[in-house]
């Protein structure tokens, strides 16, 4: 699982059945610089390119949010679906500490 | 496999079920001479791994899912291993 800011939404008007009801994210991941920011810090983006998430809990923009990528993010779904990368997790709290050597 | 450094935690209320009551810590991938390499990944932790030990996580998420008990979980990172010596004799 990665963590990364939601920037914005993807509406989709005709999708394969199975993603039918599911809400899509663009996600950009954070960077080092965003973990040793905190939660609390100003929104801002990360140096990797962003990507669109599925998500079915519920993430909106603004929300820090865990995704998985791979194979793994098709698990959750009943038959085969083609995605690749899934909201696992509403990130609340973060603790992080860099070591510094 | 990846060689990393637990370097924090996440708290998430709402997650997929099947990472309840599962450690969620953020692990920094380092190469040998311990220097961070890409970005942080967070990892489901089963050994209770320490603030900035040293841990090997892999990427199987037919283990990971073994491992929480879900076949429908999209868990695929987890610690399998705390890092004690890196050769005989040269602890960490």
């Amino acid at each position: 699982m990665k963590l990364g800011t939601v920037i914005g939404r993807v509406t989709l008007s005709k999708t394969v059945k199975s993603l039918e009801g599911g809400r899509f994210l663009v996600v950009s991941p954070f960077s080092r610089e965003q973990f040793a920011a905190g939660l609390d810090a100003p929104t801002s983006m990360g140096t990797d390119p962003s990507l669109v998430v599925y998500d079915a809990i519920g993430g909106g923009p603004g929300h820090v949010i865990g995704y998985v990528e791979g194979r793994e993010a098709a698990q959750p779904f009943e038959q085969s679906t083609p995605v690749d990368a899934i909201n696992a997790a509403l990130v609340d709290e973060m603790f992080y500490s860099p070591w510094k050597g | 496999m990846l060689l990393a450094r637990v370097e924090g935690n996440i708290v998430a209320t709402r997650k997929h079920p099947s990472l309840d009551g599962w450690r969620l810590v953020i692990c920094q991938p380092i190469g040998a001479d311990g220097q961070a390499e890409g970005a942080p990944q967070v990892a489901i932790d089963s050994h209770g791994a320490g603030m900035h030990q040293q841990v090997v996580i892999s990427s199987d998420g037919a283990a990971a899912r073994k491992l929480v008990g879900d076949e429908k979980s999209p868990v695929r990172w987890l610690v399998i291993g705390v890092v004690d010596e890196h050769e005989p004799g040269v602890r960490v």
